[in-house]
């Protein structure tokens, strides 16, 4: 590790970096204003204490990630594991009955909260995908930190984008 | 981030407006302190609700004027302070996990719903179980005490509605563990695709 890479300053960058994208990922784990603050707060605290143990055997981007996921997924998991059927996974959501709805829905507006609903319905670790995903991070990187083969990766993220497509009623090529 | 072109939903994620994204150093290590004040103090709730529980029940053993009665409040005690200590334990009130750095999401999701199954799986032997002593020698006591028919029915009656609650709280936790189990299970097939 260098001078510059103290918990401190790794924490700094971490914020600098991929702060915006964190506030975007806890407000996809938790829809409660309050209990998102309160996340998003644990997320950083468990980024910054983290620092002290990171040995640069991942990217500092994988690390921040998988902290921040794991984080999230802890929190999902306390908030509702009295009703854990409220969560589903992407093979169930492709096969909902009522998929036109959906779709016709979908068709009518393309917005942020259609797609925040359907991504705080999923498990985490499909959450997880999906989130990613959508921030851009390639089927490599979403493997090394979510620990999936690299196959069921780049097949969850085709579904993803099959479903991304429906719901903005947009073709995309892969 | 990739090169790849962003997609309408990517772009929509991307540029959603988001509070609270910056905190300084100096911010986080207060915010850190305050946590776990507040896990402290969540702690120390729990322990006084326990003590609160318990003042009764410490009232009756030490004013308790033969053996058996000691005995079953005695029991009562410890079973109730075995709980609480069980329930520190398993992590009801807790802060997070150190493995949250070093296992990848399928490890630590994992790792999460089987530490709350093994909790639920084993309801009896911290929950339930600690208070079944005292109980017992409760009914044994009062069996010898009031030796009258009317005063045994009063008893069983009374042991009936004891035992339909542990019933319940352990199918509701055997249940609890099913569910966990089928979710454990789902991510191991994923583990293997």
């Amino acid at each position: 590790m260098t001078v510059d890479s103290t918990p401190d300053a790794l924490y700094h960058d971490a914020a600098r970096l991929h702060g915006a994208a964190l506030g975007r990922l806890a407000r996809a784990y938790e829809a409660d204003a309050d209990l998102r603050r309160d996340l998003l707060q644990e997320i950083h605290i468990a980024l910054w204490r983290s620092f002290s143990t990171f040995d640069g055997r991942c990217s500092l981007r994988t690390w921040i990630y998988r902290v921040a996921h794991n984080v999230a997924a802890s929190h999902v998991l306390h908030q509702r594991r009295t009703r854990p059927e409220a969560m589903v996974g992407l093979e169930e959501l492709e096969n909902l009955p009522d998929g036109d709805n959906v779709l016709q829905a979908a068709e009518r507006a393309l917005s942020l909260d259609r797609l925040l609903n359907m991504i705080q319905r999923l498990k985490p670790l499909d959450r997880h995908v999906i989130l990613s995903y959508l921030e851009g991070h390639d089927a490599a990187a979403i493997s090394e930190i979510t620990g999936l083969s690299p196959g069921n990766v780049a097949v969850k993220i085709h579904r993803i984008k099959s479903l991304l497509a429906c719901q903005f009623q947009q073709g995309e090529t892969r | 981030m990739t090169n790849e072109l962003r997609n309408p939903a990517q772009k929509l994620w991307q540029d959603q407006p988001v509070e609270g994204v910056t905190m300084s150093v100096e911010v986080i290590r207060k915010r850190a302190a305050k946590f776990e004040r507040k896990i402290r103090w969540r702690n120390v709730r729990e322990y006084v609700a326990a003590l609160i529980a318990a003042v009764p029940l410490g009232y009756f053993f030490v004013t308790a004027r033969d053996v058996f009665a000691r005995i079953t409040f005695g029991l009562l005690i410890a079973g109730l302070a075995w709980m609480v200590v069980q329930l520190h334990r398993k992590g009801s009130v807790r802060s997070m996990p150190t493995e949250v750095s070093t296992l990848t999401s399928l490890q630590f999701y994992r790792a999460e719903l089987e530490r709350q199954r093994e909790a639920v799986n084993t309801v009896w032997s911290w929950y339930l179980a600690p208070l079944i002593p005292g109980l017992l020698v409760y009914t044994v006591w009062s069996a010898i005490r009031s030796p009258r028919p009317s005063a045994w029915l009063g008893l069983a009656l009374l042991d009936a509605v004891i035992a339909s609650m542990f019933y319940v709280i352990w199918k509701m936790n055997v249940r609890a563990a099913r569910c966990l189990q089928r979710m454990i299970d789902e991510l191991k097939a994923e583990n293997l695709r």
